[in-house]
């Protein structure tokens, strides 16, 4: 029986036979905070999913405490997992390319989404982020619990004050 | 011969000890080495894994990013006091938001703040300093719920832009010195990946080392192995080289003792002759002496050929089946008058389970027993000597045990310890005078009993007498001996053979004629080696029998010169021996000479006839018919509790099957008609004290006896041969009465069996 994920995977092929199953995001009533463009299969603003903190909050919440090469301790970050936000956009690609309120911009794998517990982190010690503080939204590896991803190309993956993603 | 071998690398071990240290240095040098090389690369793991995890390389971007965020919020600013557009005041903010957020992780990550510092911190807390300062006067304008005029935003425009220099070398300063940093860090590396380097060349130079040394040490091994290879090879020869030696010194002894029997027995007769040639009786004491003398020296010459034929490995065991009783009797008869002449007692004390036949060579063990009581009575004062004979249950199967106890002087450890080595005397601690004898004794009766499968022990304490155990393998047999079987009968010789004799002794000549006559060759006599090599060259003979002992040259020799003959029938004529002696070496000393076969005496219709079916097939060694039959009782009738009989039923019936009895009748008459002339001489030789002449007429005596079936008169002729040199007088006396006592009851028994068929006495 295919499961959700994989009528996701296969959606360009069978899109017919998924459409019933995948849900319609609904659209975004506060302030957009979060951007995901591109190969995204359940937009809800024109070719691209857009959510406000609201939608954030209210997806299934993860949260982890781990050291990070930006706080001299280890703090805790919660929020939802990027495959979650992926998900709900109907995101289907190969690559995702991060950018931040900065104008920075990091591209990662469509993997890594699935094979960590990688979040979209929107509180940090249980209090949401400011943008002077790396907010509103940031981008984390569960840096502590899987060491392989403690070197520079996961540190510079992890996008503080992100804005939006691109699938590609 | 092998190459001599080199030494000094059979002793190598002490060469070798020294590099043994070599080996551990390096093997330690080694462990070392390995040691320096992980823990190099542990501590380069370490600085890697550290760099990775700090992100180092992510603050040289953070810090260019700065710069970015500094560039894009000044331009910002520049546009908000840009009368001609709308004044964006939430862009503002969030610009503003980003490059404080940025000051706040450069104030915060001291990581980072070192990277920017470069040399000079006091600069970085300067402008840090002042980035505080221009914070505090514009945070009010952007965290308030108003929107920011533009005149305020003018009168902070300046400070934000003198800032520029200060933010450039922060910038800047982190290129520098994160520059120095990757420099420093490659440098590191580059010197940790050179002391690896160096450090695996000294790894794989010791392991050379190492394998070279151990090559070394493989080929030195190899080479001490093949040293020791040819030594052995080199110890092999020289073993043989030493055994073919000892064995020709064996085979020239035992020849030697042969041949200085022969001319001894001349000695012998010159003597005889000499006493009867009327000497004074100063001149017969100085002759018995001389005669004492020669027979000591003839003890000694059997003595050394016992010996050297027991070295060579030439002395064969004959075991027969004897009659045990028998055996000790003839024991005992020798000995008494030895244990009676020292007024000693000598028990004979056979166990009630000992069997009565056994086999075993009698000879040999009479040897053994003659020798052990001989020196049990000699070196008795007083008191018994016995022996006892049992059966003795071994490990290894039954056992005969004959004992010889004594009550003599007996024996220290130390005696006992040297009694079986040869010459050695039991009398060297005794202080009594040696009595004579060669000191061989025991070692040739103990040689003997280990061919046989047995041994001898001894047990004594001085001046208590001794006890010598003589054990061998006890082999029982059922029946009494059987008469020698005889040959098939069969039609006359299809094949009629001429055949050349070469035999000196009168009596066997007749005996051989009339056997090959019977079964229908043709012969001619000779009576010495030379007319034999003569007559083979002047005749044409099918088959020459050879006996060994002859005047002139012997057997051996006349064989050699028949073989050396230049014609080529001669030289290849088959030649067949004829000896009383059944040691195989002589048997071999025959073949080697060129002799075909062998026939030991007396000489047998049955083995006569083997020996020429095997030269010439079935016919020429067939018997004509009418043999007759084999004559029984009276003849085999033991006289007056002797074992002997008189007359050998089973020999007269073998030669009737050759002769006509009267022609074997007339050959028993003859030698019973000679023999009071033998009881004459032997008489004058015991009168003499002549024991080597009393000796040769004995042999001579048993010889013919033998050939004719006379038993009792060849066992006594024996015993007098065997004990000529060490009985007593009177006991040779005894046994020379016994002789002629035969000599009539010999007659009857022959008359009563039909041999002697007219009275003729003497």
């Amino acid at each position: 029986m295919p499961t959700r994920r994989d009528c996701l995977r296969f959606g360009l092929a069978l899109g017919p036979a998924c459409a019933g199953v995948a849900h319609a995001l609904e659209p975004a009533t506060g302030p957009v905070v979060l951007t995901v463009s591109g190969r995204v299969m359940t937009p809800n603003d024109g070719q691209q999913a857009n959510f406000d903190m609201a939608m954030i909050e209210r997806m299934p919440q993860v949260s982890f405490v781990t050291r990070t090469p930006w706080y001299g301790q280890p703090r805790r970050f919660t929020g939802p997992l990027l495959r979650e936000v992926l998900r709900r956009a109907g995101a289907q690609g190969a690559t995702l390319r991060l950018r931040a309120l900065n104008d920075y911009r990091v591209d990662m794998p469509f993997e890594d989404a699935q094979r960590y517990e990688l979040i979209v982190a929107r509180l940090l010690d249980g209090a949401p982020m400011p943008v002077r503080d790396k907010g509103p939204l940031f981008a984390v590896y569960p840096f502590d619990s899987q060491p392989e991803l403690r070197n520079a190309v996961y540190y510079s993956r992890s996008a503080w004050q992100l804005r939006s993603i691109e699938v590609r | 011969m092998a190459a001599p071998v080199d030494r000094s690398s059979l002793t190598g071990g002490d060469t070798a000890r020294p590099r043994f240290p070599w080996l551990v240095l390096i093997a330690a040098l080694l462990c070392v080495s390995l040691l320096g090389v992980v823990l190099l690369e542990g501590r380069q793991l370490l600085r890697l894994t550290t760099s990775l995890r700090n992100g180092s390389e992510q603050r040289v971007v953070q810090v260019h990013r700065q710069q970015i965020e500094y560039l894009q919020l000044r331009e910002q600013w520049q546009r908000a006091l840009d009368d001609s557009l709308p004044l964006d005041a939430r862009m503002l903010t969030l610009r503003y938001d980003i490059w404080v957020g940025r000051m706040t992780m450069l104030r915060e990550d001291s990581a980072l703040r070192q990277l920017v510092s470069g040399d000079d911190a006091t600069a970085v807390a300067e402008t840090l300093r002042r980035i505080d300062a221009f914070v505090a006067r514009a945070d009010p304008l952007f965290t308030g719920r108003r929107t920011p005029s533009r005149a305020e935003l003018s009168a902070l425009h300046g400070e934000l832009v003198a800032l520029e220099e200060a933010m450039n070398d922060l910038a800047l300063n982190a290129a520098h010195r994160s520059s120095n940093e990757l420099t420093q860090r490659h440098l590191t590396l580059r010197q940790y990946t050179q002391l690896t380097i160096a450090l695996t060349a000294f790894l794989s130079l010791l392991v050379l080392v190492f394998a070279a040394l151990a090559l070394r040490q493989m080929r030195q091994l190899d080479q001490r192995r093949q040293a020791l290879e040819s030594l052995a090879e080199e110890l092999r020869l020289a073993r043989a080289d030493a055994d073919a030696a000892n064995q020709a010194k064996s085979a020239f002894l035992a020849n030697m003792s042969h041949e200085i029997r022969t001319p001894f027995q001349g000695l012998l007769g010159m003597l005889s002759v000499l006493r009867e040639s009327g000497l004074t009786a100063r001149q017969i004491d100085l002759l018995r002496t001389a005669t004492e003398s020669a027979d000591h020296l003839l003890a000694i010459v059997n003595d050394l050929l016992d010996i050297s034929q027991l070295e060579a490995g030439r002395l064969t065991l004959m075991p027969v089946t004897v009659e045990l009783r028998t055996l000790l009797q003839e024991v005992e008869a020798l000995m008494r008058p030895q244990a009676a002449a020292k007024q000693l007692a000598l028990h004979l004390d056979a166990d009630p389970s000992v069997p009565e036949h056994v086999v075993l060579d009698p000879t040999r063990v009479k040897q053994i027993l003659f020798n052990l009581l001989s020196n049990a009575i000699k070196y008795s004062e007083r008191g018994t000597v016995v022996l006892d004979i049992r059966p003795r249950h071994a490990d290894l199967g039954d056992e005969l045990e004959f004992v010889v106890t004594d009550t003599g002087v007996g024996m220290g450890e130390a005696t006992i310890e040297r009694l079986f080595q040869r010459f050695s005397r039991a009398d060297e601690d005794a202080g009594a005078a040696p009595p004579p004898g060669t000191g061989l004794g025991l070692e040739i009766s103990r040689n003997l009993a280990r061919l046989m499968g047995g041994d001898i022990e001894v047990t004594s304490r001085r001046g208590e007498g001794s006890r010598f155990t003589f054990r061998m393998p006890l082999q029982r047999a059922e029946k009494p001996p059987a008469p020698p079987p005889m040959p098939p009968g069969a039609g006359p010789a299809a094949q009629p053979l001429h055949v050349l004799v070469a035999e000196d002794h009168a009596t066997n000549r007749q005996v051989l004629a009339a056997l090959l006559e019977s079964m229908g060759h043709r012969t001619h006599f000779v009576a010495d080696g030379d007319e034999a090599v003569a007559a083979v060259r002047a005749q044409r003979f099918d088959l020459v029998l050879m006996d060994l002992h002859m005047p002139g040259s012997d057997g051996i020799a006349a064989t050699r010169a028949i073989r050396a003959l230049p014609e080529r029938r001669a030289a290849t004529v088959p030649i067949v021996a004829l000896t009383a002696d059944a040691y195989a070496d002589t048997r071999e000393r025959c073949l080697v000479a060129g002799m075909n076969d062998f026939l030991t005496k007396p000489v047998r219709r049955d083995n006569l006839g083997a020996v020429l079916r095997q030269l010439f097939g079935a016919a020429s060694g067939a018997a004509p018919a009418g043999g007759g039959e084999p004559l029984r009782s009276p003849l085999g009738e033991p006289a007056e509790g002797r074992t002997a009989p008189l007359i050998d039923a089973a020999t007269v019936a073998s030669a009737l099957q050759v002769l006509s009895t009267e022609r074997f009748g007339s050959l028993v008459r003859e030698f019973l008609d000679q023999a009071p002339a033998t009881v004459a001489r032997l008489r004058a030789a015991v009168r003499d004290a002549q024991p080597l002449e009393l000796r040769v007429h004995a042999h001579a005596a048993r010889g013919a006896a033998l050939n004719l079936g006379l038993t009792a008169l060849a066992s006594t002729a024996e015993g007098l041969q065997n004990g000529a040199t060490h009985l007593p007088a009177h006991e040779i006396a005894r046994l020379v009465q016994r002789f002629e006592d035969l000599l009539p009851l010999t007659r009857t028994a022959a008359q009563q069996a039909g041999l002697l068929p007219e009275m003729a006495p003497p």
